[in-house]
């Protein structure tokens, strides 16, 4: 997988392994002023202009492995600029490049409406503060000598949410963030982070508390097709684990609650969106408040298998293991009861394992408790497959027009055609990733990668179905709802 | 009102996780879902003070014996 911070993925995960090894003896307070020192040793700087500003950066960076802020300011947002990393992208938008011959037709002059485009001795010349964005010129350009530069971050960030401070340095507006992550790995210069809960995990388990891990539907296939859940399950009590549940069990349960949602929903006439996305979610609390009431009450994937550990014992840590970002938000919305304690991605619980010198390693798949339904929650279309089983199962003779949002701007634009009052479907399945949980932020692979193992994987589960296996685990009693 | 509770390993330990079911509880017996936002927060570095909760930008310690009179006073009594 190629991301554009793909060479600067190492230095970020050999933080997180560095904090994690610190962590785990126990050493943290005493040596965390030690690593950029270890880690930045000198003389010569290798990616910034000098060591002094490396050092910054890894200092910021176990600062957000540590869950705070990378410079001591108060924030609860789950992303956050590693701003000494930041290297401030030109902002002006239209660039006139060495293409341009100056030539004698000035198409681009001509298409200006804003008379933003001069000639200067070489070539055309944009006036930044007369451009208005409109991309005319570059369309009109016979030699395409006129780019359009972008902020990689602020090209991905679906709500429009960042913006730049007086010095340039790139500034997350928290109030429309929905912690989607889309941004973190579009930062060629890797400056753009997220808090972690990796090291609270370590010294819970150091304390002897009972963690059991949740790992996402969307893992499956994501580290090939020999690495199995049984291989996580092993992987995770060799650290210290006490246990590990498939989340794909909590798909089923979603499914379940929201079928009976929607099929009451159906015949009132009443248009609903899903709520297992919590991006999604977020997307609707922040920018579509007057959707709320459409939106689904049932409970995440993630939640339901929380609730059912901690009925079973409520001592239970419960930690989220997945390719997402905003899980972590998720977690912190305390008005939902007995939600997951912390979230992790999947290079967080990886530096866990490395810095106690465990890998997955290829096992038998003899690990199943959730049906094919639950496993493919994580694909775009899956939560919407999930219920429709779920009709069948309950003898409901529904045909849900469902629109299956493949995205955060496919997302939106549901939103806004229900805000108005336009939405052509019934329901709307949303996803803030294009592809589904499978490509989330922190994805090992891609969904086109991980495609193949993940068909063996998942082709080799039993074909038990949802209420069947909901009944098998004991999970057809867990409150599914909001409140 | 915005309530935040700490949820860091440290404040986990001292028992944030029994203060946030407790709070659950009393703002839904109370009927004051609608009006109190129960927020999580990463550790902020006040360990040391207990379980750190934030009631609109002050913060407080608690403990999980005092959670209701905390809740009575702080929260009840503001709204």
């Amino acid at each position: 997988m190629v991301t554009n911070d793909a060479t600067i993925l190492k230095m970020k995960h050999d933080v997180l392994c560095e904090v994690a090894k610190l962590a785990w003896a126990g050493e943290l307070e005493e040596k965390r002023e030690e690593l950029p020192y270890k880690m930045i040793p000198g003389p010569q700087a290798q990616f910034r202009c000098c060591i002094y500003k490396e050092r910054e950066i890894i200092k910021q960076r176990v600062r957000l492995a540590e869950g705070q802020c990378p410079v001591g300011k108060d924030s609860l947002n789950v992303v956050q600029v590693i701003n000494a990393a930041c290297e401030e992208c030109p902002i002006a938008s239209y660039v006139v490049t060495d293409n341009c011959r100056k030539c004698m037709g000035k198409a681009c002059q001509n298409s200006c409406n804003f008379g933003a485009i001069s000639m200067d001795d070489t070539r055309a010349h944009i006036d930044p503060n007369k451009c208005k964005e409109c991309g005319k010129c570059a369309q009109a350009c016979p030699y395409s000598a006129i780019a359009h530069l972008e902020r990689p971050c602020k090209k991905v960030c679906p709500v429009d949410a960042i913006t730049y401070d007086e010095n340039g340095i790139c500034v997350i507006d928290e109030k429309k963030c929905i912690q989607c992550g889309a941004c973190i790995h579009s930062c060629p210069f890797g400056a753009i982070g997220t808090k972690t809960f990796m090291v609270d995990v370590i010294r819970l388990i150091n304390a002897g508390k009972r963690v059991v891990a949740m790992v996402a539907p969307a893992t499956e296939g994501q580290f090939g097709p020999e690495i199995t859940m049984a291989s996580w399950k092993t992987a995770l009590k060799k650290i210290g684990f006490a246990d590990m549940v498939e989340v794909g069990l909590g798909g089923d349960m979603t499914a379940a609650a929201e079928a009976e949602e929607w099929a009451e929903a159906y015949k009132e006439g009443k248009k609903m969106t899903t709520s297992c996305c919590p991006a999604f979610v977020n997307m609707i609390k922040q920018h579509f408040p007057m959707l709320l009431d459409n939106m689904s009450t049932t409970v995440s994937p993630m939640c339901g298998v929380s609730r059912l550990l901690k009925q079973q014992d409520p001592e239970t840590t419960t930690v989220f293991i997945g390719p997402c970002i905003a899980k972590k938000s998720e977690t912190l919305d305390l008005n939902i009861q007995d939600n997951a304690d912390y979230a992790m991605t999947f290079g967080e619980i990886r530096a866990m394992m490395r810095a106690k010198g465990v890998e997955l390693e290829p096992e038998e798949n003899t690990y199943q408790e959730s049906s094919v339904f639950g496993k493919r929650f994580g694909n775009g279309g899956g939560v919407t497959a999930a219920v429709v089983q779920c009709f069948e199962e309950m003898g409901e003779d529904i045909k849900p027009n469902v629109m299956k949002c493949n995205g955060a701007a496919e997302c939106k634009k549901a939103l806004l055609l229900m805000k108005v009052g336009k939405l052509p479907a019934d329901f709307v399945e949303g996803m803030a990733c294009v592809g589904g949980c499978v490509g989330g932020p922190s994805k090992h692979k891609t969904e086109m990668e991980a495609k193949k193992a993940r068909d063996i994987l998942i082709g080799s589960a039993d074909k038990r179905n949802v209420h069947e296996n909901l009944k098998k685990v004991g999970a057809d009693k867990v409150h599914m709802h909001r409140q | 009102m915005k309530v935040t509770i700490c949820i860091g390993s440290a404040c986990h330990l001292k028992g944030s996780r029994e203060i946030i079911k407790e709070m659950q509880e009393l703002v839904a017996a109370n009927g004051i879902k609608d009006k109190v936002d129960l927020n999580g927060a990463f550790c902020s570095g006040n360990c040391v003070n207990g379980v750190c909760v934030t009631v609109d930008g002050t913060l407080y310690s608690v403990q999980p014996e005092n959670t209701k009179s905390f809740f009575e006073k702080e929260i009840l009594g503001r709204l």
